[in-house]
C-alpha cells in the first residue's frame, strides 16, 4: 500500500539518522536488514502493507539482499522478488541463479554469483518478461546497482500498457 | 482454477450490477388526451451507461408505456406485452383499449412480481378518452388522472399535488410535465439527461425531444453555454 | 501506538477482527476487463477491441480476437467470459446463417440483437454492429438483456476510458478515417489506462460495399530488452531416461482424405 511504503520509509529514514547520532557512524547492511525486520514487527498486529527486499553491502563488502513479509520475518539470500509479479519471476530467478538444494550436506553456497553485466542482463530480462504477462508490472523500471565504488542508478522503458 | 476470460472477468461491481433506470417518469390526462414524460438517464452504479435512453416505450399506436426500475426487466415486460397486445389487435380487428393494455401489464409485473424489478405507467387514449395508468412495484394496478415515478418523483409529490389542475388544456399538461421533470432532474442524481414527452390524443401520438442543452437551468445550476 | 513497555499490543485485535467481519479483509479490488467500441459514421460502423484476454491478475492471452462474425453483415464485440462471449456469438451466427438459407434476405442487425439478448446468465457484455437495409446500427446488450441503441458505445472495463475519448471526440457523419482514427484512439486510452486491457487494436469496419477486418491494426509497444546473454542449455541437460521408437509402418496414416460431410 503507497500510504505504508510512505510511512514506513519516513520512519526508517528518521531511524537511521538516530543510530547515526547515537553510534557515530553509518548503519551497516546487516544492522539495517535487522532494524527493518524489528520495524515491521513492531506492528505485527496492525501491520503496514509492504513487502519489502533490503540489498546492500555487508561487512565483508559482499552483497547481500535480504528478503520479508509483511510482519517482519527475514532471511537472507542470493536473490529475490516480491509483488505482484513475484510468482512469475521468482521461478525464473531460481532456474537461473539457484545450484544444489541448499539441504545439501555438507552445505554448500546454493547462489550462482554473475558478474555485473550479466545479473543486470537477467534484472531486465526478467522484469520484460513479468511486464509482459502481469497487468500490475509495466512503464518502467528503476535498477540500483551497489558497488564499493558507489550506487549506479539505471532506468529501462517497460511495456506502457 | 480461474476462468480464462476475455479481458477478464466481468467483474461483479461493473457488470453484474443491473442496468437501472434510476428514473423520473410521469403522465397526467388532460381534456381529450395524456401526456408521457420522462428523463433519459440510464445508471450502472455511479457510471451513466445512456445518456439518452428512450424510456417511453409504444405499445401500441394509442398506447404507450414508461419504465422505471431494472432496464432489462422492463424491456423484457415491454416486448411480451407488445406481442400480446399485436396478437389481440389482430384477433379484435380493431383499437384496443387502454385498459387491456395495463391490465396486461399488471399481469405480467404482478405474477412475476419476486423477479422483477420494474415500476411502470402505461398512458394512452381510445373511444372513451384519455387515461392513465399505475404500476408499482408490487404489481396493483390503479388508475390515476396522472401519475409520477421512478427514484426522482420522491422530489415532486409535492411539486405535482400542488400545481396539478383537472381539465388541463393540452399545452399546459405538456408544459406541467415538462416543469415536473426539470425539478426531479435537478435534485435527482439518478434522473438527468433529456426530457422526452410524448402526447396522445384522437390525433395519435406526437413525439417531443428536448435536449440538455436546451432545458432552463434551475436554481444553482449555470446556463449551457451557447 | 501501542506501549513501549515491550511483548505485545493486542489493542487492535479486536478492533481488526470487527473490520474483518464487516468484510473488509483483504484488500483486494481486481479492475480487470477489457475495451471494446463502435461508432457509426456516414455509411457504415467501425468496431474496435483490444487484444488482451486475463485470468486474474496475470495475462492469458496477448493477441486473442474480441471482434467475432454474426454475418456477412454483422460483428460483435465481446467482453466477458472469453467462453460465453465466444459461444454466444458462435449459436447466434450459425442461427442467422440458416435463417439466410430459409428466407433468402440478409440478416438484420436487431434479428442478431433480439437473439442475443434474453440469454441472460451468460456474462457477455456485447457491442454489435452492423448495416442492413436500414443502415448501419449500433446496439449495446448487457449481461442481464438489456440493449440500448447508440451512435457510440463502449463496454467493458475500459469502457470509461473509451467513452471519454467519444464524447469528447464523437461528430455526427464522420468519414470512415475519422471514425477509425476515433476508434483506434479509445481503444488505446483503454490499453495505455486500464490494466484489464492492453496489447493491440483491432478494427472492423462495417458498410454497404462491405467489411474490412483490420486484425492488429496497430501495433502499440514491443518488448523494451532483450538478452544480452541467453543462457543455453547444452544437449542432454534433461537426461533421457528411456526412449521407444515407433515406425510409421505400424501406424494407420491418412494423408489430405477429406471427411464427407454427414448428410443423413
Amino acid at each position: 500500500m503507497q500510504a505504508d511504503m510512505k510511512a514506513l520509509h519516513k520512519m526508517f529514514m528518521s531511524r537511521n539518522v538516530t543510530y547515526q547520532h547515537s553510534h557515530g557512524r553509518p548503519m551497516s547492511c546487516p544492522a539495517t536488514a535487522q532494524l527493518l525486520s524489528n520495524t515491521l514487527y513492531h506492528r505485527r498486529f496492525f501491520p503496514f502493507y509492504t513487502f519489502n527486499i533490503c540489498a546492500g553491502l555487508d561487512e565483508e563488502g559482499r552483497g547481500a539482499v535480504y528478503t520479508y513479509d509483511a510482519i517482519g520475518s527475514y532471511e537472507r539470500t542470493g536473490y529475490s522478488c516480491q509483488g505482484s509479479g513475484k510468482d512469475l519471476m521468482q521461478p525464473v530467478l531460481d532456474n537461473q541463479l539457484k545450484a544444489a538444494s541448499p539441504l545439501v550436506l555438507p552445505p554448500r553456497n546454493s547462489v550462482t554469483e554473475l558478474p555485473l553485466e550479466q545479473a543486470v542482463d537477467l534484472v531486465k530480462d526478467a522484469f520484460v518478461s513479468a511486464g509482459e504477462r502481469d497487468i500490475y508490472t509495466g512503464d518502467n523500471v528503476e535498477i540500483l546497482i551497489i558497488t564499493k565504488d558507489g550506487i549506479k542508478r539505471e532506468e529501462l522503458e517497460l511495456k506502457r500498457d | 482454477m480461474a476462468r480464462i476470460v476475455a479481458g477478464s472477468q466481468i467483474t461483479d461491481a461493473e457488470y453484474m450490477r443491473d442496468i437501472s433506470l434510476g428514473t423520473t417518469i410521469i403522465a397526467v390526462t388532460f381534456d381529450g388526451g395524456v401526456v408521457l414524460g420522462a428523463d433519459s438517464r440510464t445508471s450502472s452504479g455511479t457510471y451513466i451507461a445512456n445518456r439518452v435512453q428512450d424510456k417511453i416505450t409504444p405499445l401500441l399506436d394509442n398506447v404507450y408505456l414508461c419504465r422505471s426500475g431494472s432496464a432489462s426487466d422492463t424491456q423484457a415486460i415491454a416486448s411480451y406485452v407488445q406481442y400480446y397486445l399485436a396478437q389481440h389487435q389482430a384477433e379484435l380487428g380493431g383499437p384496443v383499449r387502454v385498459e387491456t393494455a395495463a391490465k396486461l401489464a399488471m399481469q405480467m409485473a404482478y405474477g412475476n412480481k419476486n423477479m422483477l424489478q420494474a415500476g411502470l405507467i402505461i398512458a394512452g387514449h381510445d373511444s372513451s378518452g384519455g387515461s392513465v395508468w399505475a404500476i408499482p412495484l408490487g404489481g396493483t394496478l390503479l388508475k390515476v388522472p396522472y401519475a409520477i415515478g421512478g427514484s426522482g418523483s420522491a422530489y415532486i409529490t409535492g411539486w405535482c399535488d400542488k400545481n396539478w389542475r383537472a381539465g388541463f388544456t393540452r399545452e399546459q399538461a405538456r408544459e406541467f410535465v415538462r416543469a415536473a421533470l426539470r425539478h426531479a432532474m435537478a435534485r435527482d442524481s439518478s434522473s438527468g439527461g433529456c426530457v422526452r414527452t410524448v402526447v396522445i390524443d384522437s390525433n395519435g401520438a406526437d413525439r417531443e425531444f428536448i435536449p440538455n442543452t436546451k432545458l432552463p437551468p434551475t436554481y444553482g445550476e449555470l446556463a449551457a453555454p451557447a | 501506538m501501542g506501549s513501549n513497555g515491550g511483548g505485545f499490543d493486542f489493542d487492535l485485535c479486536k478492533r481488526n477482527a470487527l473490520l474483518e467481519r464487516k468484510g473488509m479483509a483483504p484488500p483486494k479490488a481486481w479492475k480487470t476487463g477489457t475495451t471494446i467500441a463502435g461508432v457509426v459514421y456516414k455509411d457504415g460502423v467501425v468496431l474496435g477491441a483490444d487484444t488482451r484476454s486475463t485470468s486474474g491478475s496475470t495475462v492469458a492471452d496477448k493477441n486473442c480476437e474480441k471482434i467475432h462474425y454474426i454475418a456477412p453483415n454483422i460483428y460483435c464485440c465481446g467482453a466477458g467470459t472469453a467462453a460465453d462471449t465466444m459461444n454466444v456469438t458462435a449459436m447466434i451466427s450459425s442461427s442467422l446463417d440458416l435463417h439466410r438459407y430459409a428466407t433468402g434476405r440478409q440478416s438484420r442487425v436487431v434479428t442478431a440483437m433480439t437473439m442475443l439478448k434474453y440469454q441472460g446468465h451468460v456474462s457477455a457484455a456485447l457491442v454489435l454492429g452492423g448495416v442492413d437495409l436500414n443502415g448501419p446500427h449500433l446496439f449495446t446488450i448487457f449481461p442481464h438483456g438489456s440493449t440500448d441503441a447508440l451512435p457510440y458505445a463502449t463496454m467493458g472495463s475500459g469502457s470509461l476510458n473509451a467513452m471519454a475519448v467519444f464524447e469528447a471526440g464523437f461528430k455526427e457523419d464522420m468519414t470512415k478515417e475519422e471514425a477509425m482514427a476515433l476508434v483506434a484512439a479509445a481503444i488505446r486510452s483503454g490499453v495505455y489506462n486500464d490494466l484489464g486491457s492492453g496489447s493491440n487494436v483491432d478494427l472492423c469496419i462495417i458498410s454497404k460495399e462491405g467489411v474490412e477486418y483490420l486484425r492488429n491494426h496497430e501495433f502499440l509497444m514491443a518488448k523494451t530488452y532483450t538478452r544480452k546473454f541467453p543462457v543455453t542449455y547444452a544437449k542432454g541437460t534433461a537426461p533421457v531416461i528411456k526412449e521407444k521408437l515407433i515406425p510409421l509402418s505400424a501406424v494407420d496414416v491418412t494423408e489430405g482424405a477429406e471427411e464427407a460431410m454427414d448428410t443423413s
